[in-house]
């Protein structure tokens, strides 16, 4: 028994759990979440906090368990243990008819850009605007037209997705997130599959279009939109990040401000986010 | 040790009986979808009905004909001319066509065809996070994927049934007319063994075989990882898995209907 609290406690030891203040609300919490694939344990007590206004980070080891808080968040899994929330509603104690009403709060960007194969661009991202708005199709078209020269796709309308190169297809998810204008938008591993030059670029439009939904939330009154990126890539965290959560074997590490984690004193934080291969995370 | 020896033995019984659970928590889904408004699945059913109609068609009508004339044809028209009862064939062929064999043809031609093509086209929607997408944009992939599917899957097992049954008797009539034997004795036996009961018994037994295809073709394709070798496995296992749901109900269903309707058991 205090063999296996020893090692736990060992394993735990860079786990400081410290949230440093970030002076907003969270959009979205976690709290004590466990969640295992049969014996594989994913989730290990996870508590972190998405803040309302910013864009934040998720940035960890591979396989430490980033693209699951994701689907937690939309109730695609559900933990095993513990509890999410959604501006404050438990999303494993919502109904189908709820849970489908508060997926429209979020934009979801995956990894591979998920567009459905058996629709051209323009159509993907109308389809949200066709399910869940009563807008006529001018406006619709108006709408989405925008979103696309935002993103850079004013001329790719008529593409099929296996038309598309990697970022363009990221481009077009990206669209589809934003055009119910969420008030939370995921992003899982925007970076994956793209050249430094390409993920810069997709890094300044995403601040880009931050502030601007900024602005516009600002003008409705409605809540400040939560960017999240999930990510193992330590550049495009110092270009956009401006909230950090260090998440390692199913634990938050350490969270706070960017500038604050990039300063913290924390040797996992610190090697992790410097890139070094010498520190407590190994090849194990 | 011990753990490990059970666990082998335990674990994959384990995620069989949970995998079969799952089959039918999806099915009572898939109903309750299908009954419950809104109804936006219209267009998506006439799409996979005529999906599987055009895939189908010829296959079953080449299985119906060469199964019906190689296996109870020339079999048993060689075992019925040695008793010089030759014109028995008609009463045989509506045990083994109506009763058995079109039914089964039916339901291997739709697993084999329209199932893999539905279990692999969600499979690559799982794979592409498709699915996942369609959730966060707060559609019912249940409703808006799988009861489309499952109507037009039952549906159109049904329907082939009836054509698997008209060109499983023509192999009968082939099967005769090559042991030169007249046809009158063969529609006579026929039709004198024939019942309402063999049909709609037939034909309701093959609709449920599509309803049991669909939901392991659906389930299997909804639930595959792996990237695209993933999806190769499922489609292989929804095949493996609907033939034994097949053969299973089939039992099933021929013990209940000869224990309700003892006279199909008399051979007239």
């Amino acid at each position: 028994m205090s063999t296996t609290a020893t090692s736990q406690e060992d394993e735990y030891r860079w786990h400081t759990g410290l949230k440093r203040a970030h002076g907003s609300k969270d959009a979205v919490e976690f709290f004590d979440v466990h969640k295992a694939f049969g014996r594989n344990k994913i989730l290990r007590g996870l508590n972190m906090g998405i803040p309302e206004g910013k864009i934040s980070m998720i940035l960890g080891p591979s396989g430490t368990g980033k693209s699951v808080c994701i689907k937690h968040m939309v109730g695609l899994l559900y933990p095993d243990q513990g509890d999410v929330l959604v501006h404050g509603e438990s999303v494993p104690n919502m109904e189908d008819d709820q849970l489908f009403k508060m997926r429209q709060k979020f934009g979801v960007l995956f990894q591979d850009g998920a567009l459905f194969g058996s629709m051209n661009v323009f159509d993907n991202v109308c389809f949200p605007l066709r399910q869940h708005t009563e807008k006529s199709e001018e406006e619709i078209g108006e709408i989405v037209n925008r979103r696309l020269a935002e993103v850079g796709l004013q001329n790719a309308h008529d593409k099929m997705p296996n038309e598309l190169s990697g970022g363009m297809r990221k481009r077009a998810g990206f669209a589809r997130a934003l055009v119910l204008d969420p008030d939370i938008v995921l992003f899982d591993e925007p970076d994956s599959g793209l050249d430094p030059v390409r993920t810069a670029l997709l890094g300044e439009l995403i601040q880009e279009i931050h502030e601007d939904m900024m602005n516009e939330a600002q003008k409705r009154g409605t809540p400040a939109p939560a960017f999240t990126l999930i990510t193992h890539d330590i550049m495009t965290a110092r270009r956009v990040a401006e909230h950090i959560s260090v998440l390692w074997k199913g634990r938050i590490v350490e969270s706070g401000p960017a500038a604050e984690l990039f300063q913290s004193d924390n040797q996992f934080v610190r090697q992790f986010l410097a890139g070094e291969s010498q520190g407590p995370l190994g090849m194990e | 040790m011990v753990r490990n020896v059970a666990d082998r033995a335990f674990l994959p019984t384990k995620s069989l009986l949970e995998e079969v659970g799952d089959m039918m928590i999806l099915t009572g889904k898939t109903i309750m979808s299908a009954l419950r408004p809104p109804y936006p699945y219209g267009g998506e059913f006439v799409n996979q009905f005529l999906f599987a109609l055009k895939l189908c068609w010829f296959p079953l009508l080449v299985s119906t004909v060469a199964f019906g004339y190689g296996a109870p044809g020339l079999q048993a028209a060689n075992f019925l001319v040695l008793f010089g009862a030759i014109d028995r064939l008609g009463g045989f062929f509506v045990l083994a066509s109506i009763r058995e064999f079109a039914p089964f043809v039916t339901a291997i031609v739709l697993a084999g065809v329209a199932g893999t093509a539905i279990t692999a086209d969600l499979g690559a929607r799982k794979i592409r996070e498709e699915l996942d997408a369609l959730q966060v944009l707060g559609i019912d992939p249940i409703k808006n994927l799988v009861v489309p599917r499952f109507l037009a899957l039952m549906l159109v097992t049904g329907l082939f049934n009836v054509y698997a049954l008209l060109f499983g008797v023509f192999a009968g009539v082939l099967a005769t007319l090559v042991n030169q034997a007249p046809l009158g004795g063969f529609w006579a036996n026929f039709f004198g063994q024939a019942s309402l009961t063999d049909l709609w018994g037939s034909t309701l037994k093959t609709t449920l075989f599509g309803a049991i295809i669909a939901i392991v073709c659906c389930y299997k394709g909804m639930t595959a990882s792996g990237g695209a070798e993933g999806v190769g496995r499922a489609v292989n296992q929804a095949v493996v898995i609907a033939f034994l749901g097949i053969f299973a109900f089939n039992y099933v269903f021929t013990q209940t209907l000869l224990a309700t309707n003892p006279e199909l058991a008399n051979l007239r």
